[in-house]
């Protein structure tokens, strides 16, 4: 649960780097109220919070098919560890990660009722390197609660950073926190590699 | 208000050096005082917990401890109990411990200490594995991993 | 450049510069003799007076010749050194190893240091313990000296306490005068946030694991200390992580840069420093009218602390950790030690004088013990 925690909380800072200019406009409207913006954010939280749990599940089951074997259990999610890690800290060094935010999408939505929704389904599946390495590590739990644990705490991490959004447009270092939490982005890179070894050496052990 | 942000500028660094000059002679007796402070405890995690039970015979004491499961805001799942065997203690330890003084054993434990070899029979499920077997300044000790 | 120091009163006369001494020689043999110096053990007293002499020389030399940095950095590099001798000196006479054990770690007798404190500080407030094997009083390096020294020392000297204070930062300090000249000149600006975003991340794991995460994981100074003995991959792999890290950002970093690499972009002690460094009385100021903005501050500063545009500003940024580096680079005097609420340009030796005696007081009574215990040792050895 802890390094969960700690991905979405790390990683929920890159995302709001990725994506806070797409999504500022249409969630925080300058003109908009406190209740417009409150339930627009719970609308999008809500959606994200329903698309992680289908993604926990499903990870789960496919997990079961696929790691039934002990050894291959820990030698392929260490792979995959290693791997998107390696892709989050190259994604937190990445100077254009900006081009990239998947949210851009919904500025061709007309309808403003949708526009949390969308934005919901768009970040919960705009799969970056963090979003793997928690469906790795979902698809490798012992039950599917402890699935749903996991993926409840990278919901919970990566959420913290869009409750303040609404104020975000009135921070006068912005960019600084910025620049932290894309550092801390690419540190949480560095803990599940050094996890994905760890795995793979005691998989190749253990075979 | 120039001045005064001169005078207190000055005032405040004056005051720092007279810190610095009463720190050193003074840090036992004020560290004696920050000792006192209610966060200022070893947490169970570190110190094995509190003697919750000891047990005497001819040459050694068994202290079992109170299981630990701190975790940061509530307990967690996983935890251990500690074992800390004090005095003359024979190459073989082999001892069964009532950890939650339910009358029944939890576990029995053997130690052979020339070759560390620890070797755990538990009774109940929630006793797990052995965490630390090592030899101590005050005899042996033993963690054995428990869950809730 | 040495006429330009003297004209503005950097330098001092022979006399004036023993005066200045005098304070510093006396507050010193109090603290090294405790008042009454013993001769009963000739390596002993020896390794004393060396100490002693060795602290008044540097800081005699501080105010003759009008230079800081060059001073402050002998002593700090000696202290790092001896520290690190000391250390494992008595790891080595104790234990017989530079590892420690796990019965040291049930037993909390693990020496603590001040870079464990900002992941105390969570667990302290929410489960009202400390997440150390440590001793929280008595014993070598307890918890409550050390978190009083580290909180007086921050108080007083800000980040000053990373160039004063520290006894870590003289290892990367003494690497990165190495070499002459920078192999690596240019590293992009974001990387001074690295230090906070070790700092948010240590701070959290060790809340959520209740253990101190850097010290368990990171921390580059253990392969100059004490680590945890190799039994398994995972302990393996962190002997890997400490050893590559001082290898990476203690040695060769540093001596590439000339910059103190550890300190700039790991040290999560370094992030809390920062912090602090609001509250010190003691700053470093630009004088605008004096500045010609030839960046040779810039250039020289070990901790990318200052910047062209900080220059053009005429502030100096937090991250400053007061080496004097800068203000021995300048030779207009335009950067120069300053005391809060007084004006740039103004007040300059008085600044400096006070905050020189405060910072490089403390750096000598810290460092007094283990630089003593050095010289003994080697005493010993040689003769």
């Amino acid at each position: 649960m802890t390094d969960s925690l700690i991905l979405g909380l790390s990683s929920g800072s890159a995302c709001l780097a990725t994506c806070g200019m797409v999504m500022f406009p249409y969630l925080m409207a300058g003109s908009a109220g406190v209740k417009r913006i409150a339930i627009d954010l719970s609308l999008f939280m809500l959606t994200r919070f329903v698309i992680y749990f289908i993604m926990a599940t499903l990870a789960w089951y496919f997990g079961q098919a696929l790691f039934s074997n002990p050894v291959v259990r820990n030698i392929v999610p260490g792979i995959l560890y290693i791997v998107f890690a390696v892709l989050l800290v190259w994604y937190s060094i990445d100077k254009n990660r900006k081009k990239d935010c998947p949210a851009k999408i919904i500025k061709t939505v007309n309808n403003h009722r949708l526009v949390p929704i969308l934005l919901g389904i768009v970040n919960s599946l705009g799969f970056c390197p963090a979003l793997f390495i928690i469906l790795t590590k979902s698809a490798t739990q012992g039950t599917l609660i402890q699935s749903y644990i996991a993926f409840l705490a990278f919901f919970i991490g990566s959420s913290v950073w869009f409750l303040p959004l609404p104020l975000a447009g009135k921070m006068r270092k912005k960019e600084v926190l910025q620049n932290i939490g894309i550092l801390a982005t690419g540190l949480a890179g560095i803990i599940f590699m050094i996890k994905g070894i760890t795995n793979l050496i005691g998989g190749i052990i253990n075979g | 208000m120039k001045k005064v942000k001169i005078i207190a500028g000055i005032s405040w660094a004056f005051l720092c050096l007279i810190l610095i000059i009463i720190l050193f002679p003074g840090l036992n007796s004020f560290s004696v005082s920050v000792s006192k402070l209610p966060f200022m405890k070893l947490n169970p995690r570190y110190t094995g917990g509190e003697i919750a039970n000891q047990v005497i015979s001819k040459s050694c004491t068994l202290d079992i401890r109170r299981p630990v499961f701190n975790g940061f805001l509530k307990e967690r799942n996983s935890g251990f109990v500690q074992l800390d065997w004090h005095g003359t203690i024979p190459d073989m330890i082999k001892d069964s411990i009532d950890f939650d003084h339910d009358g029944n054993k939890d576990f029995c434990i053997s130690i052979n200490r020339k070759d560390s070899k620890t070797v755990l029979n538990p009774f109940n499920k929630k006793v797990k594995e052995v965490l630390i077997s090592t030899p101590t300044s005050y005899g042996w000790a033993a963690r054995v991993k428990l869950v809730n | 450049m040495d006429k330009v120091l003297e004209s503005a009163g950097m330098k001092k006369s022979f006399g004036r510069s023993l005066l200045y001494t005098l304070p510093m020689f006396l507050i010193t043999f109090m603290f090294m003799t405790g008042g009454k110096p013993n001769f009963s053990d000739p390596a002993s007293a020896l390794a004393m007076m060396t100490a002693f002499l060795l602290v008044n020389v540097l800081y005699f030399f501080m105010h003759y010749t009008g230079k800081t940095d060059r001073y402050r950095a002998v002593l700090f590099i000696i202290f790092a050194l001896s520290l690190s001798y000391t250390l494992i000196h008595n790891m080595l006479e104790v234990r017989k190893s530079m590892s420690f054990s796990q019965a040291d770690i049930l037993e909390c007798k693990i020496p603590f240091c001040h870079l464990v404190i900002p992941m105390m500080i969570l667990p302290a407030a929410f489960t009202k313990s400390i997440i150390f094997p440590g001793s929280i009083i008595g014993g070598f390096a307890n918890i409550s000296s050390m978190v009083l020294l580290w909180l007086v020392a921050t108080v007083v000297l800000g980040r000053g306490f990373c160039s004063w204070g520290c006894f870590y930062g003289g290892w990367d300090d003494g690497f990165s005068r190495i070499r002459k000249k920078p192999v690596i000149k240019k590293i992009s600006e974001l990387w001074r946030w690295m230090p906070f975003a070790v700092l948010i991340m240590v701070a959290l794991t060790s809340a959520l694991a209740l253990m101190p995460t850097y010290c368990s994981w990171i921390c580059p100074f253990k392969a100059v200390t004490e680590f945890e003995q190799v039994t398994s991959v995972e302990s393996a792999t962190k002997a890997g992580i400490f050893l590559s890290l001082f290898g990476g950002l203690v040695i060769a970093l540093p001596v590439m840069t000339r910059k103190r690499t550890q300190c700039s972009f790991l040290c999560p002690m370094g992030a809390v420093n920062t912090l602090s460094n609001k509250i010190t009385p003691f700053t470093l100021k630009i004088d605008k009218q004096a500045c010609t903005e030839c960046l040779k501050c810039v250039e020289v500063c070990p901790l990318y602390a200052l910047t062209p545009e900080d220059v053009k500003a005429g502030k100096v940024s937090l991250f400053c950790s007061r080496c004097g580096k800068c203000v021995d680079a300048c030779s207009k005097r335009a950067i120069h030690y300053g005391i809060r609420g007084i004006p740039a340009g103004t007040m300059k030796n008085f600044s400096r004088n006070l905050f020189l005696f405060v910072s490089f007081l403390f750096m000598a009574i810290f460092s007094a013990g283990s630089i003593i215990s050095t010289f003994q040792g080697l005493f010993k050895f040689i003769f």
